[in-house]
């Protein structure tokens, strides 16, 4: 394979014109600092933390409040998606509001989370549930519509209780919606924990980049920017990684 | 003895698409097929043998007239009546053993008395290697005989066939036939069997009913002498072209006086 050798020597050279262009025009840190002024910045920041806080507190308090509204909302959406693909009457209750809320930017709730639940870390998880919550519920749904009427019916025809139907045959069906739903939660999620912490918070990763860069500390805004673009990465390998190996059959069949 | 019953079966839908007029899928329909017979339906598309295969199924209620399997009509659909669907609806997150087992495992049957039967099954349509494989990674002629396992793993009484063999190239065409013939000598089903290839109907059939589009209707009966298991050599036999061709001129003036029927309308 000498594609990925290609890719690293693609990075490597961004850094060197990096490098060379802060060098050759002397650049300001405060503009664009230089790589060597980033590596710097970082190991102290590894060492010192940011504002009192270590760096690995900073990156649970984002991780910690992105899952806890991720899980939730998965936990509440799948559920409730489901029984909205399964009942028209159900999802004739339900799809009126869901479908309204959907193409709100979950950004767009901030000033009302703020207003009636604080600064505090409920108002961020509760933001994050509705935008993870939002995107399963409506992939369930349509997952669940989506399933071939002739696996339901060759179901029906092999004895299956209504049950049995539901569990073995639809839901299984539907995974490959589902599993579409939740990466969408997983990258909107992460978005949305940065753009609350930009607003309020006294720890997390958006609250880094906020914080220093109102004190013009360019080196560390990028640096949180870095480690937000690369936990996002991290989040979608797995979630991939998953997909291929509980999905494997999906689009080949 | 008759197993299954058709007994003046008329089933109308209201298509929406056409103002909520309504369309006579099948009118008036008797059959009866006996006990261990294999009965085959042709006809053009549109001439509602799928409906008919899907009210004997238990999907689908008729509009008016009675079904009756075994003396007992039908309400719902049922493991004693196995459907084999044309395009492949294997449940593709599952291995063929799996698949074929799904039927037996759900339904409560302890392991020891379905186990063998699955392997003797899948021997029996040749995939003992492809065993542990999913849907994906087989072709659709196996994929044809893994519905069919499906089906013969729960020993039904009934098969109910909707084209299975179409999408299939013409050489496993012929091979799933004979297989079928030689299945059918292993545990003797009913079979009601649809298709749209004459030379496929005659050479499975004990009887091949004609059938006519909008409304449907059976048009005409024509019995099959040859005794079971048949040689594919059979197709070439001189009372099988004749029956051929009988079937061939009753499809022929079927459509020519559809094209009649459709001028005077136009026109």
């Amino acid at each position: 394979m000498r594609y990925p050798l290609v890719s690293v020597m693609a990075v490597l050279l961004l850094f060197a014109a990096w490098a060379l262009v802060t060098d050759l025009f002397r650049i300001p840190a405060m503009t664009l600092p230089s790589p060597q002024q980033m590596a710097t910045s970082f190991k102290t920041m590894l060492v010192e933390g940011y504002s009192g806080k270590s760096l690995w507190v900073h990156i649970l308090a984002s991780l910690g409040r992105t899952l806890t509204g991720l899980l939730a909302g998965i936990a509440l959406g799948v559920p409730i998606g489901l029984l909205m693909g399964y009942s028209r009457f159900i999802n004739a209750v339900f799809m009126p509001g869901f479908g309204f809320i959907r193409p709100i930017p979950p950004i767009a709730f901030i000033p009302l989370v703020i207003l009636w639940f604080g600064i505090g870390e409920l108002s961020k998880i509760l933001l994050i549930f509705v935008a993870s919550f939002n995107y399963t519920v409506l992939a369930s749904a349509a997952g669940m519509r989506s399933v071939p009427e002739q696996l339901v019916r060759a179901g029906i025809n092999l004895g299956l209780t209504r049950w049995q139907l539901f569990s073995s045959v639809m839901l299984p069906a539907a995974m490959p919606h589902i599993f579409t739903g939740i990466k969408i939660s997983v990258a909107v999620s992460w978005a949305v924990v940065v753009a609350a912490e930009l607003i309020a918070a006294q720890a997390g990763l958006g609250y880094i980049i906020a914080d220093a860069g109102t004190f013009f500390r360019t080196p560390e805004v990028l640096i949180g920017v870095f480690i937000i673009g690369a936990i996002g990465l991290l989040f979608e390998i797995i979630v991939t990684s998953v997909e291929r190996r509980v999905l494997h059959w999906q689009s080949k069949a | 003895m008759d197993k299954i019953v058709v007994d003046r079966v008329s089933k109308s839908f209201s298509s929406q698409r056409r103002g909520d007029e309504t369309i006579v899928a099948l009118d008036n329909v008797d059959l009866t097929i006996a006990e261990q017979e294999i009965v085959c339906i042709v006809g053009p598309s549109g001439c509602g043998k799928s409906t008919l295969l899907n009210l004997i199924a238990g999907f689908d209620m008729p509009t008016s007239g009675e079904i009756k399997v075994n003396g007992a009509p039908v309400t719902s659909a049922g493991p004693d009546r196995i459907v084999v669907f044309q395009s492949p609806s294997l449940f593709p997150w599952m291995t063929v053993t799996e698949n074929i087992t799904f039927g037996p495992r759900k339904r409560g049957i302890p392991r020891a008395d379905y186990e063998s039967e699955a392997r003797d099954t899948i021997e029996a349509v040749g995939l003992r290697r492809f065993a542990e494989r999913f849907p994906y990674e087989l072709s659709g002629g196996m994929r044809q005989r893994v519905q069919i396992a499906r089906a013969l793993v729960n020993r039904p009484q009934v098969l109910l066939m909707d084209e299975p063999f179409a999408s299939l190239d013409f050489q496993n065409r012929l091979a799933m036939q004979e297989l079928l013939l030689r299945l059918w000598g292993r545990i003797h089903p009913t079979i009601f069997f649809i298709t749209h290839d004459v030379e496929e109907a005659i050479f499975l059939g004990d009887r091949v009913h004609v059938m006519t589009a909008s409304p449907g209707r059976i048009k005409a009966v024509v019995d099959v002498p040859f005794p079971k298991p048949r040689q594919i050599e059979i197709v070439t036999a001189p009372k099988f072209v004749e029956i051929k061709d009988r079937v061939l001129h009753l499809i022929r003036s079927e459509f020519e006086q559809s094209d009649r029927a459709a001028e005077s309308a136009a026109g």
